[in-house]
């Protein structure tokens, strides 16, 4: 439990600041292209703690499969996870990239800037977390 | 890894990934997503664009199936729906994401979580049931899982 915990808090350090430095700093012009489909910059701010949990959800829920034990353990196991899930969301990105007229560059880079995220989300994970039966076997 | 039972359980969750993405987000949510026409694109617009809703479908449907057959090695329903919960909560997080920077309403954003929630637990549900590996593979993995 004590390391799932601290995986868990690692790991949302990590995504909170990369989520920051791709859409707030790289992607920052990419936004700007299409105003209209996002919320003004005061109304985001005070929505500010939806993103909070946004993230958590997505950090706790990958901690509690990677716990789960069937991933195996170590960081090339939490960097497969985060491959595998990630590609799986790159799916559901063109899904909305069909119905929502998001700019190709954003949903590309942004599909680059999710899997690098996923890939040191899963190491962080896998460093820090053994799941019960890698620990019994290493004993 | 049984690629024949692999290749009908993707095809399956494929299927079903697409037809309920038809009934919950295009028909049930229809009406809540009038409400912010804006951030859609156009009828025209959106049947051109018909192309990248059906891949994105199927790298969604083909990397969960091998998230399953890869982490769910009994390949049992239940196990499966288990993973598919969790896994529509990984991709429930950015909706919530979405919901804090678009102008979505909180309808939508319940309908999107709900959605995806039931979409992916029925799926791994539904993968968990085909893709069953041999027998003497299960033996080995809850072997080494001890």
């Amino acid at each position: 439990m004590k390391r799932f915990i601290i995986a868990f808090i690692a790991a949302y350090i990590f995504i909170f600041f990369w989520g920051w430095l791709l859409n707030g700093v790289v992607l920052k012009d990419a936004y700007a292209q299409t105003p209209n489909l996002w919320r003004p910059q005061s109304e985001m701010m005070s929505l500010f703690h939806w993103i909070i949990i946004g993230q958590a959800l997505v950090v706790f829920a990958f901690v509690m499969i990677y716990a789960s034990g069937f991933t195996g353990s170590g960081v090339g196991a939490g960097i497969k996870l985060g491959i595998l899930l990630e590609i799986g969301a790159i799916g559901m990105r063109l899904g909305f990239y069909a119905v929502q007229p998001f700019p190709g560059k954003l949903v590309f880079y942004g599909s680059i800037g999710g899997l690098i995220e996923m890939v040191i989300v899963g190491a962080i994970v896998g460093a820090i977390y053994k799941p019960a039966s890698a620990r019994i076997s290493s004993q | 890894m049984d690629w024949k039972k692999f290749f009908f359980a993707f095809i399956a969750a494929f299927i079903f990934l697409f037809v309920f993405g038809f009934l919950w987000y295009a028909t049930l949510m229809h009406g809540a997503h009038r409400e912010v026409s804006t951030l859609l694109r156009p009828e025209a617009d959106l049947k051109s664009h018909f192309g990248w809703l059906v891949l994105g479908h199927l790298v969604m449907a083909f990397f969960f199936t091998l998230l399953c057959a890869r982490y769910v090695p009994s390949g049992r329903a239940s196990a499966g729906a288990i993973l598919g919960i969790l896994v529509g909560l990984v991709y429930a997080g950015p909706h919530l994401i979405s919901f804090a920077v678009q102008p979505l309403t909180l309808k939508i954003l319940c309908g999107w979580i709900v959605g995806a929630v039931i979409q992916f637990a029925i799926a791994g549900a539904i993968v968990g049931a085909i893709y069953k590996p041999a027998a003497e593979y299960t033996m080995y993995v809850k072997e080494r899982s001890r």
